[in-house]
């Protein structure tokens, strides 16, 4: 059975906003944010975050968990593509630069000579800063928006009923999985499995997790399948279907949706107009670095 | 049987189906007639061809199961392979033998409204139908909770709103009782009862069938590998089937068993009352500082040789508890000793080698290609070394009755079959301390009689613990009575000493059964409780 995100109402202003207006101000506040790679435009879409944040009441106990999993995702592919392959961003960063350390390793017989300039190291700050403020703009949606309206906002947003109500299960199955994933977790540790004591090479490790692998995975196939069933015995997909909630716009959501377009276009004006907002080095990091 | 008549609800003649990967037909020259406000009652063992039947009937047979079929089904007149989904399931409503894996919708008005929104309905008219549906099932105080939070019972009624708010003609019930404490059953079935009454044509598959003859069927169709074995009234249906097969009033067949001869059964595991296995200290427990208290200062001992019944309502912290002895939930307050060590001290994995522990699902621990791997995983674990988990394999294949399928993928086996693997899976270990959750549901009265025969009278347990709804399978097989209540022990003892009091019986949705009575009545001559067969002979 399909589990929902943990919602409880808060009487926050974020709330009261129409989940339509809320999704829109969201993407464009997206779109916005990722046509910079200066660090100083970043922190102002960091602040703007950090206020919808405030706004929405939710506790750091309630997404700590979340915040740790994207802080360590983050920091993990910056880590790795920008620190030692250059990769991912804007080709300044890959040549040249002003040089903090450089090494000679050798891995698997293989040169790596990954070389750290201030150039990468501003950049992989930058690009935390930018994809913090991505996950605090999305990560407060389950925690605020009332479950029940999620397969009827994209229904209005004019998505035909299928895609719409797929939305809704879709949101769903993330929480379910983790329920069913902890279940299966507490049954075979019951058996004596020790997931801590994952031991040998890759392909061994990868072989030892199918006792948690397996069983997920096919309850989650069976149970997509019992629900199609379900849907399909209440004639699911058979006409245009009337959704028992309404949504209705206020003023508010006309001002801040108004507001999310004045960003986006004062965003594509300033980076392609101005040609303001590339990526960024402040002058005393270079100075420190000796350039 | 003659031509169809049209006015007819259901009208089923010369069904055959065969499954598209099966050999052979699950369903095998079925003819019936189910008329308005019928009760018909479908029983039979796992795999009879029951749940097929109904998909026969409510389309999902050709629409998401392929395969042969022959012979007709219609409704009210028109041929079911004719029609459309939404015609049929406005005629037809099915419930699903687990409500949880019927539910779409996230909160009791939106699962409510689905079929009548997907009808295109006027938003008014369904507000209209919804509110009229859980008012006739006394559940409008539900309509804006969220689905996942509610109780087995409650959600049992739910998925049945679901259905009847498309305000159906004919009513298909696949085992709606498997997962329902008996109080919450007996509501269940008075309310099939009243909707056949109201003119409701109803098909209620069901193995507790002793708890729907209590309702009155109007009739009864068993079924024995896709064929059926008899079809007739209920009073018929008592004297053409073998007792052991199917479960029958207690007074049935203590009278029957007279005549046969005295069954063997002398349980391995004897109490001894002196070594302490499992104690819970003063335990509290809460999954969340923001939730109410799940378990409320429980105090309870597990001791050698007890065969512990866990008796409660749905959600009144059976599993909670168990969970506890094996050190997957650790107390918020108080403390669990198993075996004189603290459970904070040990990791899952060292509990597990005393105690064995059966999670209610199956299908979330089955991962191996074949049983017999399945079944060594648990041991291997251990460290048990090779020749004694090959023994072991061999000797829990052989307690559940499924030596056969030894290498047969497990994910491809029946519910049933999958639930006595992950038992077998569990045995393999040779724990000390054996613990199930709901051993008996979803299976039929046979098999579970043999595995539950075969592990108790199996030595090399010190304890068993099982969670159970039925009360029978408590009279039957154990030594010691647990009552939850709320998150707190409200009974703890003999048989003899709990069940006399009825009124703490029900407070603890426990129904009383005609086996106990039949127990109660005969205490003063047997001095135990005892399954009807034994009875039958003890007072002879």
């Amino acid at each position: 059975m399909l589990v929902t995100w943990r919602y409880r109402p808060r009487g926050s202003v974020i709330e009261k906003v129409d989940p339509r207006a809320r999704w829109i101000y969201s993407f464009m506040v997206l779109l916005s944010l990722t046509q910079f790679w200066d660090i100083r435009f970043l922190l102002c879409f960091l602040g703007v975050v950090l206020v919808q944040y405030a706004l929405a009441r939710v506790t750091w106990a309630e997404t700590r968990r979340g915040w740790t999993f994207i802080l360590i995702f983050a920091v993990g592919i910056v880590a790795l593509n920008t620190l030692f392959t250059g990769r991912g961003g804007p080709g300044e960063v890959l040549q040249g630069g002003h040089v903090l350390w450089r090494t000679d390793w050798r891995v698997l017989g293989l040169a790596i000579h990954p070389t750290i300039t201030v150039e990468r190291v501003w950049f992989a700050v930058s690009q935390i800063v930018r994809m913090v403020s991505i996950s605090g703009l999305f990560l407060i949606i389950p925690y605020t928006m009332n479950p029940r309206h999620y397969g009827v906002t994209f229904r209005s947003m004019g998505v035909p009923d299928r895609f719409a109500f797929s939305m809704d299960l879709a949101f769903r199955f993330v929480p379910t999985l983790a329920r069913d994933f902890n279940t299966t977790l507490d049954a075979q540790k019951a058996r004596g499995y020790e997931v801590e004591k994952l031991e040998g090479g890759l392909i061994a490790q990868i072989r030892k997790m199918a006792p948690l692998v397996v069983p997920v995975t096919m309850n989650a196939i069976l149970s997509g399948e019992e629900i199609t069933n379900a849907m399909d015995l209440r004639c699911f997909g058979t006409r245009l279907r009337t959704w028992v909630h309404e949504l209705h716009y206020r003023r508010m959501d006309y001002v801040l949706m108004g507001a999310s377009v004045v960003v986006l276009v004062a965003s594509l004006v300033v980076r392609y107009g101005l040609k303001i907002g590339t990526f960024w080095v402040p002058g005393w990091a270079l100075a420190w670095a000796g350039g | 049987m003659g031509p169809c008549d049209n006015a007819l609800p259901l009208c089923v003649r010369e069904l055959t189906f065969r499954y598209r990967i099966r050999e052979q037909p699950a369903l095998r020259n079925l003819s019936l007639d189910l008329h308005q406000g019928e009760l018909m009652l479908v029983a039979g063992t796992s795999g009879c061809g029951k749940t097929t039947l109904m998909r026969c009937i409510n389309g999902l047979i050709p629409r998401s199961y392929r395969g042969e079929q022959s012979g007709s089904i219609r409704i009210f007149g028109e041929d079911v392979r004719g029609m459309s989904m939404a015609w049929l399931s406005q005629k037809v409503g099915t419930l699903l033998q687990d409500p949880e894996r019927q539910i779409v919708g996230s909160y009791v008005l939106n699962e409510v409204a689905f079929g009548l929104e997907n009808l295109a309905v006027p938003r008014h008219e369904i507000l209209a139908r919804v509110d009229e549906t859980l008012d006739f099932l006394g559940i409008l105080k539900l309509r804006d909770r969220e689905t996942f939070s509610l109780s087995g019972g409650e959600k049992q009624k739910v998925a049945l709103a679901g259905a009847l708010a498309m305000r159906p003609q004919i009513l298909l019930l696949d085992e709606p009782l498997a997962s329902l404490d008996s109080a919450s059953a007996q509501d269940a079935l008075a309310l099939f009862r009243r909707l056949a009454d109201s003119g409701v044509a109803i098909m209620l598959v069901e193995h507790r069938v002793e708890d729907v003859l209590r309702i009155g069927p109007d009739t009864v169709l068993y079924l024995r590998d896709g064929e059926p074995a008899y079809f007739g009234d209920a009073e018929g249906m008592m004297q053409a089937l073998d007792y052991h097969e199917v479960k029958l009033p207690a007074p049935v067949v203590f009278e029957r068993a007279k005549a046969q001869p005295a069954p063997r059964f002398e349980a391995a595991v004897k109490p001894d009352g002196q070594e302490t296995l499992v104690s819970f200290d003063h335990v509290i427990f809460r999954y969340d500082p923001a939730l109410p208290d799940v378990l409320r200062d429980v105090n309870f001992t597990i001791r050698k040789g007890d065969v512990v019944a866990m008796l409660g309502a749905n959600g009144a912290g059976k599993t909670t508890l168990v969970k506890h002895a094996l050190g997957l939930l650790k107390p918020t307050e108080g403390r669990v000793l198993l075996e004189g060590r603290d459970t904070r001290e040990l990791s899952v994995a060292q509990a597990a080698r005393t105690v064995g522990y059966v999670f209610q699902s199956p299908s979330q621990m089955l991962f191996a290609p074949t049983v017999s791997e399945e079944l060594a995983f648990g041991p291997r674990n251990l460290g048990h070394d090779r020749e004694q988990v090959r023994r072991d394999v061999v000797w829990a294949l052989d307690v559940v009755n499924m030596r056969d399928y030894a290498d047969s993928p497990p994910l491809a086996l029946s519910f049933g079959q999958q639930k006595r693997i992950s038992i077998a899976a569990v045995l393999a270990m040779r724990s000390r301390i054996l613990m199930m959750d709901e051993p008996t549901a979803g299976q039929d009265y046979w098999n579970y009689t043999a595995f539950m025969d075969a592990i108790l009278q199996m030595p090399g347990f010190d304890a068993v613990i099982f969670i159970t709804h039925d009360l029978d399978l408590a009279i039957s097989y154990a030594n010691r009575i647990v009552l939850v209540s709320d998150g707190q022990i409200a009974a703890d003892g003999s048989p003899a000493e709990v069940f006399v009091d009825e009124t703490l019986l029900l407070r603890c949705r426990v129904v009383p059964t005609s086996l106990l009575k039949l127990n109660t009545e005969k205490l003063p001559v047997t001095g135990t409780f005892m399954r009807a067969e034994l009875l039958a002979h003890a007072v002879a």
